[in-house]
This record gives structure tokens, sequence and C-alpha cells, in this order.
């Protein structure tokens, strides 16, 4: 009676067709999971970048700024606004008879400009201290801000 | 049953072929799915503007300084800007914010938004500043097109240095000309996906190299001040200011008049006024090549400082009769008198002693004739017939020895003299100390050009121009406290049949400590009208640029200077 039973309850068709639902269904788990991460690092090197984009242009436009403001300067500085500004503030132009030449013990203006080497900086090396579980925690949090992205923009 | 046996049987034998046959057309299809993942070359290229897009990344242009790090030439942004009519919905009130931005006439600026036209130019050229406010407007209406542009921020200073940079970033002349390649830098083209997903690479544009010149913006300034009122005194119709380390060749400053502003280079009246005649115009040098005469006469041991000749006034070489400057017979002269009183028969007795081979192989030495190699756009190589030559006659041996037949640039002719101030080294004219490209410097050494005379000839000349300004026709040139060296030269300009007998260039060059040369100065006005001879119109002037010049460059009198090297070295200045 038993080997009936556990031969029938073996060969039992409903039996094999829930292990192949199983199967085909944790298929798709693993699909989507797969596909949801993709999406979710896809997403985020696209935000990346259009982030990237908005800085170089930020950067671009702070250069021209600062070089419109060194020719500025540079117009400031010009001699013959410096000279009008000096002869407005009270200043004389200083001839030879006003100059005193001294000596100076041990200095010498003409000597060669020694250039002090400075020390290469120490390469230290990068520290990669990611793991597969705190970057799988970093996709979900991603995706999940996302989502949240997408429900918060439903009006 | 039988039957049905039988149809089983067959069905099971087929069974493989079909099952094969399907494996088969899934492969198949499998593959052809997979070639249409790899597309065809033509196909890829086809579809790759949709992919990417390719943008031009100009190079910036590099900066030049003067040697103490002033700008003399930047780079700056300048905006146009457009506007498309149609695409604007509230054109009074954009009408009023552009007005008001961009300084225009508030129903000008809506006519123009109010027009059937597709585009309209509401602004070609307005200031980065005006440019950024436009952009904040944030309109899709408008068109902002960034335009580069060189600005020199000392306005007319060094123009002729310089050179300009033309609308199509092209330089010319002076420095931008002769160094566009290094200033220019590389233009770069960089592919940009359009895909989102593709990160932007680096857009950072290449940068050309910074110039970094040895002339001394004040020194600069103040020849440039010097020479325009030196122009106006003597109601000359150009002229030309050299200051130069005769030690390096540094140029320390340079320039004639009239210049033009680099800023504003298309309103000049005629085009030639931005070349530099400092180092293209060429002139008949007059008295002053009777020091190279001289120099070389004694270099090559034809005379000595005890020579004499017996002056009659007038002597005539190749059927041309040469006459001293007064006209007058001065008896024994010796050679330093012949540079004192500038003898133009002195000089040509001496020329006719070494003749033609010697002289004109020391012209050579000392540089004349050739380009000095100077590190400008535009030097010229002056104009020296030698025997030989269908031009050339024994008559020029003898008006060559004072300067006359002969054409020179006054950089050539700075050139020659600083040799005679070097201890008889004669070194290249050089306007760059370094150029700095991607941080990296690469100093500029200075280079000997040759030695056309012996140390002690150049000694024994350098006393005899000393003289010149001590005791001879040039006194007016001596500045209290130093001992100056120089010559004056007062030149006839040749027309195609003669000379003009109602107008001169008239020149000095000079340079001091005399023991110790610092710098060494050449002035030349182009038909001065104050005077007949350099000694009373140059002279002067030159005395006046060396009152300035010694505090600028921090030279101490012969005396202070002298007392401190016996304490033991160099000095330095501390102003009171």
């Amino acid at each position: 009676m038993s080997e009936w039973f556990e031969q029938r309850f073996r060969d039992t068709p409903w039996r094999l067709q829930r292990q192949a639902i199983a199967l085909i269904a944790l298929g798709l788990f693993i699909a989507l999971v797969i596909g949801a991460l993709y999406l979710a690092q896809s997403a985020s090197v696209a935000t990346l970048g259009r982030q990237l984009e908005e800085l170089i242009t930020q950067r671009n436009r702070l250069e021209q700024t600062n070089e419109q403001l060194r020719s500025e300067i540079a117009q400031l500085r010009s001699v013959p606004r410096l000279l009008a500004r000096a002869q407005e503030l009270g200043f004389q132009a200083a001839d030879e008879s006003s100059i005193e030449y001294l000596y100076v013990n041990g200095y010498n203006p003409n000597r060669e400009a020694v250039q002090t080497v400075a020390a290469a900086p120490q390469q230290t090396a990068p520290v990669y201290d990611e793991t597969f579980i705190g970057w799988l925690q970093q996709v979900w949090n991603d995706f999940s801000q996302q989502l949240s992205g997408y429900s918060s923009e439903v009006p | 049953m039988q039957q049905t046996q039988t149809q089983m049987d067959y069905f099971n034998q087929r069974l493989p072929f079909v099952i094969i046959g399907m494996i088969i057309f899934s492969g198949v299809l499998l593959l052809q799915m997979i070639s249409f993942q790899q597309l065809a070359p033509e196909v890829a290229a086809e579809l790759r503007p949709d992919y990417d897009r390719t943008i031009s990344l100009a190079s910036a242009r590099g900066t030049i300084y003067d040697h103490t790090g002033q700008r003399l030439a930047v780079n700056t942004l300048e905006y146009r800007i457009g506007i498309s009519p149609n695409l604007v919905s509230n054109r009074a009130r954009v009408a009023t914010q552009l007005a008001s931005i961009l300084n225009l006439d508030e129903l000008t600026v809506y006519e123009a938004v109010n027009s059937d036209q597709s585009w309209v130019l509401l602004a070609p050229r307005v200031n980065a500043e005006i440019g950024q406010q436009v952009e904040l407007l944030d309109l899709s209406a408008l068109t902002i097109d960034k335009i580069p542009r060189r600005s020199y921020p000392q306005g007319t200073l060094a123009a002729q240095i310089l050179g300009f940079v033309s609308g199509d970033l092209q330089g010319y002349y002076g420095v931008e000309g002769k160094f566009q390649d290094q200033l220019a830098g590389r233009p770069r083209r960089e592919v940009i996906s359009n895909i989102p997903f593709d990160l932007p690479p680096e857009q950072e544009a290449d940068r050309g190299s910074d110039i970094y010149l040895t002339l001394d913006r004040d020194i600069q300034y103040l020849i440039e001040s010097e020479l325009a009122l030196s122009v106006a005194e003597t109601n000359a119709v150009g002229g030309t200011i050299i200051v130069m380390n005769p030690r390096t060749g540094d140029i320390l400053g340079m320039t004639s008049w009239p210049s033009f502003d680099p800023n504003a280079y298309l309103d000049v009246q005629n085009a030639a006024d931005w070349s530099n005649p400092a180092i293209s115009a060429q002139f008949e040098p007059g008295s002053i090549m009777k020091v190279i005469t001289v120099a070389s006469a004694l270099d090559a041991g034809i005379i000595s400082r005890e020579w004499t000749y017996t002056d009659q006034g007038r002597i005539e070489i190749g059927g041309r009769v040469v006459e001293n400057w007064d006209r007058l017979a001065h008896g024994v002269v010796d050679t330093t008198s012949v540079l004192v009183n500038s003898y133009n028969v002195g000089a040509a007795t001496i020329s006719l002693s070494m003749g033609p081979n010697t002289f004109y192989t020391y012209l050579s030495k000392f540089g004349f004739g050739r380009l000095t190699g100077v590190n400008l756009q535009g030097e010229a190589g002056g104009t020296v017939f030698i025997p030989g030559d269908a031009n050339w006659s024994e008559s020029n041996l003898g008006t060559n020895s004072f300067g006359q037949g002969m054409a020179v640039t006054p950089l050539q002719l700075i050139t020659a003299v600083s040799a005679i101030a070097n201890d008889g080294l004669m070194m290249q004219p050089n306007i760059v100390s370094k150029i700095v490209t991607n941080g990296q410097v690469v100093p500029s050494k200075p280079i000997a050009l040759g030695r056309p005379i012996s140390e002690a000839t150049a000694h024994l000349v350098r006393d005899m121009m000393v003289a010149v300004v001590r005791d001879g026709l040039d006194e007016d040139a001596s500045l209290p406290g130093y001992t100056v060296a120089g010559k004056t030269g007062t030149a006839e300009i040749p027309t195609p049949v003669s000379y003009r007998s109602d107008a001169w260039i008239m020149s000095f060059i000079g340079f001091l400590p005399a023991d110790d040369p610092q710098v060494i100065v050449l002035i030349k006005l182009d038909e001065p009208r104050t005077g007949r001879w350099a000694s009373q119109v140059v002279a002067p002037i030159f005395r006046r640029l060396a009152e300035r010049l010694v505090v600028l460059m921090e030279i101490p009198r012969d005396d202070v200077r002298l007392a401190l090297e016996t304490q033991g070295g160099a000095v330095d200045a501390v102003q009171r």
C-alpha cells in the first residue's frame, strides 16, 4: 500500500508542474532584480553625467570671469592710471638726489635666484573599502530614491 | 490497433528530424539576432552623427607679460547678441529689458523685436559684463555668441613690440606675429556622446604658451613719454628710442613714433604704422658710424690712439669730395679728435687706410647688412654695398666711414655699438625673457653674435666716446655724477637723385656708467626743426631721459658706486 502511495505521489503531474512554475518564477525574479539593478545603475550614471556637464560649464564660465577680472586688474594697474592716482595722493616722482644707496654687508642684489625644489608629495594608495553588500545597499538606496522621486512627481 | 501502432512508429521515426530541423532553424534565428547587434560599418557610420556630436575647443591664447609680470596682452570675451522675433512672447517687456541692459534706444529694440525677419542682430559687440547680464534673462529667442578677443590692458604701450591679433585670432607683427604658433596653442576637437549614459570626456581646451618679455613696463612708458614730448618739442615727423642691456642684449624698452592702439588696430591711417620702425626702418646713420670706423681701424692695427693725420678740410675719394661738417681744415688731428670733433675727413682717411677688404670685413663683423635675429617679426637687414656690387664705387669707402651711402636699422646700430660697451663682445638683441608652457619654464639665454673687436680696443674706443661727451660737441648729453660714453649723428636724407638740404635725421647713442655699462640708449629723431645738429637737438634729450633712467634702473652715481664697490660688492637702492 505504501509503495503504491509513494509511486502515485511521485508521479503526480501537478507536482512536476509546480516545480517548473517555481523555476520559471525564480528565473523571472532574478531577471527582474538584475534589470532593476541595471536600470538603477544606468540612471545614476546618466545623472552623474549631467552633473559633470553642468560642472564643466560652470568651470568654463568661472575661468572666463577670472580672465576678465585679470584684464580689468591689468587695466587698473596701467602706468598712466597709477601715475594719476599717485599724483592725486600727493606723491612726487623720485629723482636721483632722493635715493640713498646703502651697502649691506653680505647682500648681493644681483645674486642668482636659487630655486628650492619642493619635496614630491607622497603617493598614497587608494583605499578600496566597499563591500558587495555595501554596493548593493547603495544601489538599492538610489533605486528607492528614484522610485520615491517618480511617485512624488505624480500629481 | 496494428494501424495505430504503425503510425506511432512513423511518428517516432520522424520526430528526431523535426526536432533537429527546429533546432537548426532556431540556431539560424539566434545567429541572425546576434548579427543584428553587430551593425555593418556603413550602417554604424550613418547612425554615428545621431550618437555623437563633435565640438571644437579653441585653445586659449597665451598671455604676454613684461619681465616683472605685468600683463601686456590678455584674452577677453565679447558677446554678439541677436534675437529671433517670432520666438518672443512678451515683446514689449523683452524690448524694455534688452534696451536697458544693452544701453540702446527702447523704440529701436522694440522695432527689432517686432520685425518680420527671422533673426535680427541687436548688438554686434558688447563686453562680457553686459553679455552675462543678457545671458541671465534666459530667453530662448536670444542668440548669444561668445567672441574671443585679444585685449591690451596697457593701451598703446609697447604696441609695436606686441603687434596685434586680428579677428581670425591670427597674430600679426611683433611678438604676436613672431610667436603665433607658441601663443595660439593647438585647437582641439572633441567627440561628445549624445547618449545620456556616456560620461562626458574632459573638455578643457589647450592653452598656448605664456611669454615673458625682457621689456620693463616702466622704462617703456618712460621712453614713450619722452619720445612723444621730444617729437612735439622739435616738430619732428617721427622718431625711435631703444634702451638695451649691452651685457645681455636684452631690450628693456623700444618705441617709435607714430604708434597705434592694438585694441583698435584698424583705426590707423596707414598700414605701415603697424610695423616697428626700430627694427624695420632703414636710415643713413651719419656720424655714429665713425665710432665703428675708428674701432675697426684700431682693432685691425691700422691706426693707434696716437695716430695723426693732417686735416685739410676736404678729401677726394673716387671722384667725390668729402668735407668736414664745418667745412674747415684743422691741421694735425689725432684719433680721439676725429670722434670728439666728428671729422668726416678724418673718418674717410682712416677707411682709406684700411682699404675696402678690411673695412667691409669689419662692417660685416659688426653685423651691418644682415639681420640681428631679434625675436620680433618684420626685421630688415639694412643695406651695405660691398666691392663687387653694381652699386658700389670707391667713393663708398669714404662715405661709409661716416655713415653715408649705407642704411642701417636703429636696432642694428645699437647692437653694433653695444659691442664696444660690452668689452668687444656683441650680443644678439633679445625681447623674450622666458616662455612658460604648461608650467614648464624655458628661459632665454644671452647669445653672442661674435666678437668684432678685442677687449682692449673696446676700452680704447669707450674712452674716446667718453671724451666725446665730456670734452666734445656732445657735452649736452653729459649727466652730472655719471660718466657717459656717446656719439651723435646728423645724417642727410637721400632722395633718388641727391640729398635733401632742408631736413636731417638726428641721433645719439650713449651708454652708462661708461666703465661698467648697464644700459645703452639710442635716440633717433626724423626731421626735427629746432636745430641743425644732433648735438644741439638730441643730446639734451638723452640727458633728460638718462636722468629718469638712472632712477628707474637704480644706477648710483659714479662716486657712490665706486665707494660702495670698494667696501666689497654690489649695491642696491633704498628710496628716502
